[in-house]
């Protein structure tokens, strides 16, 4: 993926841009949001990452500029910690994804993935597949292998969320975030407790976990 | 020192009562002079009138001739007496006919106020009337004007004596209250730059008396305490975060040191990934810090909407469920449905799951942890109760403080924030808190 990073603070920028680098992306920095703005317009980027406060132009303002603009181009906003009302005017702004700082470098590259998804599938079909997994977004149901699975409601939501992003890893913040709403981190393990209890069903009678854990990362289920 | 200034005197307390004490001597002198013309004016006619009634009498007693005017004159001066009025008849050549009177009679006829006379030898004034009668004579009649003089002296000494009475009763009065009224002040004033300089537990004089000054004593008293208490929990605030994250630092500064001393690949990994963690921690706290802080500004009020309130306690609890069942835990439900809430839905959910992460991690397995929504009164209620050992009592009036740790949990982890948040999420919502412990937990949220 081709990245455009706007971050004023030279060792986050520095941080960003190798880390994802040797991901095997190419990236494109600015420390100034004017300069970040007039580079973002050039287009031919898969995703942007804007720092919220940034000299010149601040990244809310950015990403409403180029959203005014008809430029759909997904963004991933960073901000420091705190800040519950930020979260909301940034995503109401137009960025497509919040990180708040400091943040584990997986997590960011978790969300990149997943960002550069989103543009290629706008319209979401009601059936999801991944590997022998089927779900069906209507019904509520789902199939491994042709197997009917019965899921709990938090279950369903959780498997879905992981098939839509199949093939990616999916952050236990991020998982938080878009199953239950939450922005926070609860001290009780809800997120492995679910999993755990969602794999046991998923993998009743099958040899080869549906889930994979990425550690230090995330879960993911395989696109095939 | 400043110069003096009338504007500035004039709104102290003892420039406004001299003023109104000044305004009432003066209105006191006013109505005095205009009383004093008054009485001048009603005495003058008073005698004007008695020596017309008078002159009419003697002229209808001598029937219109000279002589009978003259005898009755002589009648009248036999049995005069001092208050009586004083005649002189004279012929048109200006010779004496009758009367005691030893005054130039005036030519012409009619009133004069003035009229100089010798009585005993001394000079006086009497106000007259000069008759001329068809014979050509000329009746004087007079009346002596002592009673006018003395009668204006004795008002005007009274008056005079009113206004200065007036006005010493206001300067007094206005310098009386101005030096109760400083002395007050000055009490206030210099308990006030007692504080300003320091001595923050100084607290304004009360006398009791239940005055006005009382009254805002009472009130900067109370304004006094209100800043104590929130200074002291600033300092309190700060002086536990630097000691709670004393701690975790220490900790992470280790294991980076123990990173360096050793040349094991292995153990070089374990340390800087327990390093790791410790700084997750110190973040955690730090997030949570933020959080209890902006709650507390209540600038999310902004963001507040009406959301599912039962729906969302509901789906809360069954998020949980899981968690309770590995832990050994019964987790119970009571919900009432429909409940709407005007709120922040995020900032609930976290209240909602603090409450339930503290119950899950400080009761023992088989504790039975009953989540409780209903809407006794106009407010919606959340009862959180778990049949635990509980909290001794004297923890339970701290628990919402942050760092606030019970005895039990102390040892375990969790930083002594989930409840401090929980009372701020609360607070900002309008709502009340109420914790009991006897034995179990079981805490109250009123929205």
């Amino acid at each position: 993926m081709r990245i455009l990073i706007i971050e004023d603070d030279p060792e986050t920028l520095g941080f960003i841009a190798r880390g994802l680098s040797e991901l095997g992306h190419q990236t494109v920095t600015s420390s100034d949001g004017r300069d970040g703005l007039f580079q973002a317009t050039e287009g031919g980027f898969d995703a942007l990452i804007v720092d919220r406060m940034l000299p010149g132009l601040d990244g809310l303002a950015l990403v409403r500029a180029l959203r005014a603009a008809g430029d759909t181009t997904p963004a991933l906003m960073l901000t420091a910690i705190g800040g519950i009302a930020d979260r909301v005017e940034g995503l109401e702004g137009g960025a497509d994804d919040y990180l708040v700082k400091p943040f584990a470098f997986s997590e960011l590259a978790a969300r990149v993935q997943v960002l550069g998804r989103r543009q290629a599938a706008p319209a979401e079909p009601s059936r999801m597949a991944a590997g022998d997994i089927v779900i069906d977004l209507h019904r509520r149901s789902v199939t491994r292998a042709g197997q009917r699975v019965i899921l709990q409601p938090r279950e369903f939501a959780l498997l879905a969320e992981l098939v839509r992003n199949a093939g990616r890893v999916m952050t236990r913040t991020m998982l938080l975030e878009r199953v239950w709403d939450f922005d926070f981190d609860p001290r009780t393990n809800i997120v492995e407790t679910h999993l755990s209890r969602l794999r046991s069903k998923l993998n009743a009678g099958f040899d080869v976990d549906a889930i994979e854990t990425v550690r230090g990362a995330g879960y993911m289920i395989r696109s095939s | 020192m400043r110069g003096f200034s009338f504007k500035r005197w004039s709104r102290t307390t003892f420039g406004v009562v001299t003023i109104v004490g000044i305004v009432f001597a003066l209105t006191t002198l006013a109505i005095g002079i205009i009383a004093f013309e008054a009485t001048h004016e009603a005495l003058e006619q008073q005698l004007d009138h008695r020596i017309a009634t008078e002159t009419a009498s003697l002229i209808d007693e001598g029937d219109d001739g000279p002589d009978g005017v003259a005898v009755a004159i002589r009648r009248r001066e036999a049995a005069r007496s001092t208050a009586s009025l004083d005649f002189r008849l004279v012929d048109s050549a200006g010779r004496l006919v009758a009367g005691s009177l030893d005054a130039v009679v005036p030519n012409k006829p009619g009133y004069i106020e003035l009229l100089p006379y010798t009585r005993d030898g001394e000079q006086r004034i009497a106000q007259s009337l000069t008759t001329l009668l068809p014979s050509g004579h000329r009746l004087l009649v007079a009346a002596d004007r002592a009673v006018i003089d003395e009668m204006d002296a004795s008002l005007l000494k009274l008056f005079v004596g009113a206004f200065g009475v007036m006005l010493a009763l206001g300067v007094g009065a206005a310098w009386v209250v101005g030096i109760v009224n400083r002395n007050r002040l000055s009490r206030i004033d210099t308990t006030a730059k007692a504080i300003i300089g320091g001595d923050l537990g100084r607290r304004m004089p009360v006398t009791g008396a239940g005055d006005e000054f009382d009254r805002v004593a009472e009130t900067l008293n109370q304004m006094l305490d209100r800043i104590a208490a929130l200074m002291d929990n600033l300092r309190q605030v700060s002086s536990d975060v630097a000691h709670d994250l004393r701690t975790p630092l220490t900790r992470l500064h280790n294991r980076l040191d123990e990173a360096l001393a050793t040349d094991d690949r292995d153990a070089q990994r374990q340390a800087i990934e327990a390093a790791t963690a410790q700084s997750r921690e110190l973040l955690d706290i730090f997030a949570a810090l933020l959080r209890i802080a902006e709650v507390e500004g209540m600038g999310v009020k902004a963001q507040f909407r009406e959301m599912p309130l039962s729906e969302l306690v509901d789906s809360i609890v069954e998020t949980y469920r899981p968690d309770a069942e590995i832990s050994g835990h019964i987790l119970m439900k009571s919900i009432e449905p429909n409940l709407k809430l005007v709120g922040d839905r995020r900032l609930i959910q976290q209240l909602l799951s603090n409450l339930l992460d503290n119950a899950l991690a400080h009761t023992p397995p088989g504790t039975t942890i009953t989540v409780v929504l209903d809407k006794p009164s106009d407010h919606s209620r959340i009862v959180i109760a778990d049949d635990g050992p509980g909290v001794a009592q004297e923890e339970t009036t701290n628990l919402f403080q942050r760092f606030t740790r019970g005895q039990r949990s102390r040892t375990g982890n969790g930083h002594g924030l989930g409840l401090a948040l929980v009372a701020a999420i609360t607070t900002a919502h309008g709502g009340k808190l109420k914790l009991t412990s006897n034995p179990g937990f079981e805490i109250t949220v009123e929205l």
